[in-house]
């Protein structure tokens, strides 16, 4: 089965998508109300990956360098960008939940 | 084009432009330090000098390690500014070791201009340069020196522009300076650093008799 992508912004306005409605599949209860999809949710499947393999390596620039084949300045750059995404996202956020 | 053949074409191509993407740190020095040292002994086969960051000239006979002494004080000439740049406008938690590895490998290129200038012909054409005045007469010109000669400098042109390219590389990977100032910041450095190899080297040759 292919793997499907969460999308996290609409296809018509590109604006962030919300979750209305939590399932389970056990019981079929279902859960709904206007929920915030997770900072770390919104990145890419690339950037997840980078945070993931990231926490694996303990943190570790060298380690995860070594992970993607590239050199530590790449990686690290990488690693800066990522976080100015995230503060972009987290500062989003807050203004969505002022207005 | 396949996939395949575009991502080994983009492959070479980040190789040939930006190898820091994938090497940097204590490999680039090493490997940079041994092509300096190289293009160094090298040029000193047919006294071709690099007295300055950007600079490159043949003639002056010097002992070897003259020659050594000046790819080192290139490197370092270019390297220093840029760890000031990077300390002063970077936010990124920068390496020294980066910054120094990455530039001595951007100078690989010149290795070929050192080869280019043992070539015979273009040795000859040198000779003739003092010569080259009102008294000259055009047949003492010989052809192919002179096709070998204008083939050389335009290698050498191509090498340089080709190490600029790359130290810029070098530095933006490095230092990881955003906008528009990185470029700045960047010529800045180059003009400083080629200032500085410069009287360095003038004033270490003036020391030792050699100009």
């Amino acid at each position: 089965m292919n793997k499907r992508l969460l999308p996290v912004s609409c296809p018509s306005c590109e604006q962030t998508l919300k979750v209305r409605r939590f399932e389970c599949s056990n019981c079929d209860t279902a859960v709904e109300g206007n929920f915030d999809l997770p900072t770390l949710a919104r990145l890419t499947p690339e950037e997840q990956s980078f945070v993931l393999n990231l926490v694996k390596c303990g943190g570790s620039l060298k380690d995860l360098a070594k992970i993607y084949g590239v050199s530590y300045p790449t990686v690290r750059n990488r690693l800066d960008a990522l976080i100015e995404r995230l503060d972009g996202l987290q500062s989003q956020a807050s203004d969505e939940e002022g207005s | 084009m396949d996939n395949s053949e575009t991502s080994k074409g983009k492959l070479i191509v980040t190789w040939l432009f930006n190898p820091f993407h994938y090497i940097a740190g204590g490999k680039a020095l090493v490997i940079g330090l041994v092509v300096i040292l190289l293009t160094g002994l090298i040029g000193s086969f047919s006294n071709t000098h690099f007295d300055g960051v950007l600079d490159i000239h043949t003639g002056l006979p010097a002992p070897t390690w003259v020659f050594l002494m000046e790819g080192l004080v290139d490197w370092l000439s270019l390297g220093i500014p840029l760890c000031v740049v990077a300390l002063i406008f970077t936010k990124s938690k920068v390496r020294l070791l980066d910054v120094f590895g990455t530039q001595a490998l951007a100078r690989f290129p010149m290795i070929v201009n050192a080869l280019l200038s043992l070539l015979p012909g273009f040795q000859r054409q040198i000779a003739q340069l003092p010569r080259m005045g009102p008294q000259f007469s055009p047949s003492d010109i010989v052809p192919m020196d002179m096709a070998v000669f204008a083939f050389v400098l335009l290698c050498s042109l191509t090498m340089l522009v080709w190490m600029v390219a790359l130290m810029y590389r070098a530095y933006a990977v490095s230092c990881n300076i955003r906008g528009g100032k990185r470029v700045v910041l960047f010529i800045a450095a180059l003009l400083v650093g080629e200032v500085i190899s410069k009287v360095v080297l003038i004033v270490a040759l003036n020391h030792l008799g050699l100009l």
